[in-house]
């Protein structure tokens, strides 16, 4: 379960989120939707840990996440990334950048992962050798391979075809049947279909 | 290694830090051992032979300095003095070469110079050294506006004495209008050397006598080579430090985005530093190895480039090498290490827009 609590964001002297307070229920799919400029990728990092924000709290399972003792090993146990640009890591291949975001014990799942998402046969491709898709199917092997509580997703499918967007939900909802927390930040409304919850920021 | 992949995967960057490494780090090797060997090469000359020197008393430079040669035989005359020698060190246009060195000396100190062809010169003639022997096929040279017969061709450890002329002080007097330059004095026993110095300046008020070695250590033109040295290859070291740091500060700004998606994935701030360390240090060793094989390898051509006339010789000492290592080493890492430390307490969002950006 996920808690924000009075969350507020300012950059600089702009002030982005207004005092959200709401909760994410375990086995949602959560759709964060909202114009662009709105404050989704704000939220959704701030949701993620990845961002501190300027004032209210954000809870985890009941922890405040500023008392995580060791945040790193949180994230990478407990969370999983897909963003709107894949994000591999150029210098290593499909294989790799999976394996480096791998926990030492689920580095056995890899290519299990890989077989479902129909991306066995890329394991030795570098990112740059694949197709956009093919590339956000890798990112989200990346998310799902420590088994995470929580999956965030900004704009997963922002530079995908349709062909490939309803791949990457489809799979987003296969996680959610499996238990899996899914927060997907998109203004593409496509995503209602599979949401099981909507919060809508304006501007 | 992940190290090594990442300096693979990017060939143009790393050839980037490793030419500008290499650059900065044959920049200090060639400045410092050049000028280190020209002053090497010159204190040899003078300590090769004789305990002590005599100049002419208030003579910076031994080009100006004039010497009574006579003093020589009170000086012979002295306890504990084995041998002594005069010598008039000058330089003057030699048949077509337009400068040469030459040097006069008295008969005892001929030796010093290892013929490899015909005999020591009687007055009117001269022995050539190697190098400047190539420059001639005639049998006799014009020195100054006086004719000098060529009795010998001679060889010398001392860059400086191959590209000169060797003739009897007698001659070299009227060259250079003078007495001798300088007297060198040894002794039999080294533990005289002292004491023979103050006696020997006790013999005349116009001199100033010195042990070789504090000679050499005091000599103003070795000062003047030796600072100027130390202050050029300073700046080179600096530049080239300031260089490879702020190559690595690039290369680690422009990489921002990759370690916001580590962290983001859950990789510490350890495990970036670490990676990063090991490049560092891969490729600082390797464009270091790389500059000091170039290095030595033109130190090495120096000696047989004709244009510098075979005066400049280098050295690169192993203090010097290890000392260039050192600092080479620790500004990379600092270069790198410190925008990466800053650049990991950034929230991993900011760094990945940063990144972007
Ligand atoms: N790192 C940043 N620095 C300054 N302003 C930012 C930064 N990130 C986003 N913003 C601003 O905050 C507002 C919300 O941005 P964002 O959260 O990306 O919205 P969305 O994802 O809904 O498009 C925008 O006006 C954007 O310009
Ligand atoms: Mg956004």
């Amino acid at each position: 379960m996920i808690q924000a609590s009075h969350v507020s964001h300012f950059y600089g002297a702009e002030q982005v989120l207004f005092d959200l307070s709401f909760e994410i229920k375990n086995g949602e799919f959560l759709f964060l939707s909202g114009e662009s400029g709105s404050g989704k990728s704000t939220l959704l990092s701030i949701l993620s840990t990845l961002l501190k924000p300027s004032s209210g709290e954000l809870f985890i399972e009941g922890e405040s996440v500023l008392e995580i003792k060791n945040i790193d090993y949180f994230r990478q146990s407990k969370i999983g990334f897909v963003f709107q640009f894949h994000y591999l890591i150029n210098y290593l291949n499909v294989y790799e950048n999976i394996a480096l975001a791998a926990l030492e014990d689920k580095k056995q799942n890899i290519n299990k992962i890989l077989e479902e998402l129909g991306i066995l046969e890329l394991s030795s491709r570098y990112p740059n050798e694949i197709s956009g898709g093919q590339r956000q199917r890798v990112a989200l092997a990346r998310a799902l391979v420590n088994e995470p509580k929580i999956i965030f997703a900004d704009e997963p499918t922002g530079s995908l075809d349709s062909k490939n967007s309803k791949i990457v939900y489809s799979l987003l909802a296969q996680a959610v049947q499996k238990g899996t927390t899914v927060v997907v930040a998109s203004h593409d409304m496509q995503i209602e279909n599979y949401a099981t919850q909507i919060i809508r920021l304006k501007d | 290694m992940t190290a090594i992949k990442a300096l693979r995967k990017n060939p143009l960057k790393s050839l980037l830090i490793f030419s500008s490494i290499t650059i900065a780090v044959m920049a200090i090797f060639l400045i410092s051992s050049v000028s280190q060997g020209v002053i090497g090469m010159y204190s040899k000359m003078i300590n090769s032979d004789g305990d002590i020197i005599v100049t002419q008393k208030g003579i910076s430079d031994t080009f100006f300095s004039n010497v009574d040669i006579g003093l020589i035989q009170k000086i012979n005359e002295l306890k504990h003095v084995s041998s002594s020698y005069a010598m008039i060190v000058g330089a003057s246009p030699v048949g077509h070469i337009p400068i040469a060195g030459i040097y006069g000396t008295t008969a005892n100190h001929f030796e010093h110079y290892k013929l490899l062809r015909g005999v020591y010169p009687k007055e009117g003639e001269v022995i050539l050294g190697e190098n400047l022997a190539k420059q001639f096929s005639t049998s006799n040279i014009n020195i100054g506006n006086k004719k000098f017969e060529i009795s010998g061709v001679y060889s010398s450890e001392i860059g400086f004495e191959e590209g000169g002329l060797v003739m009897n002080i007698s001659d070299a007097g009227v060259l250079f209008n003078r007495s001798a330059s300088m007297l060198f004095v040894s002794s039999s026993s080294p533990n005289e050397i002292e004491s023979i110095a103050k006696k020997i300046s006790d013999l005349s008020s116009e001199i100033e006598v010195k042990t070789t070695q504090n000679f050499v250590k005091e000599y103003n033109q070795f000062k003047i080579i030796e600072n100027s040295s130390l202050v050029i290859s300073t700046l080179a070291f600096a530049m080239g430090l300031m260089g490879i740091a702020s190559v690595m500060s690039m290369i680690v700004n422009s990489r921002k985005e990759e370690f916001g998606i580590m962290r983001a994935l859950g990789k510490s701030r350890f495990f970036i530093i670490k990676n990063l360390f090991f490049e560092t240090l891969i490729m600082s060793i390797s464009a270091y190895i790389f500059a000091l094989l170039l290095s030595l390898g033109i130190l090495a051509l120096l000696p047989h480039i004709e244009m510098l006339q075979w005066y400049v010789n280098g050295t690169l000492s192993l203090s010097t090498a290890l000392y260039v290592l050192a600092s080479t080493i620790f500004m990379a890492l600092l270069g790198s290490l410190l925008p990466a430390w800053i650049a990991s307490k950034t929230d991993p969002i900011l760094l990945i827009n940063q990144g972007c950006a």
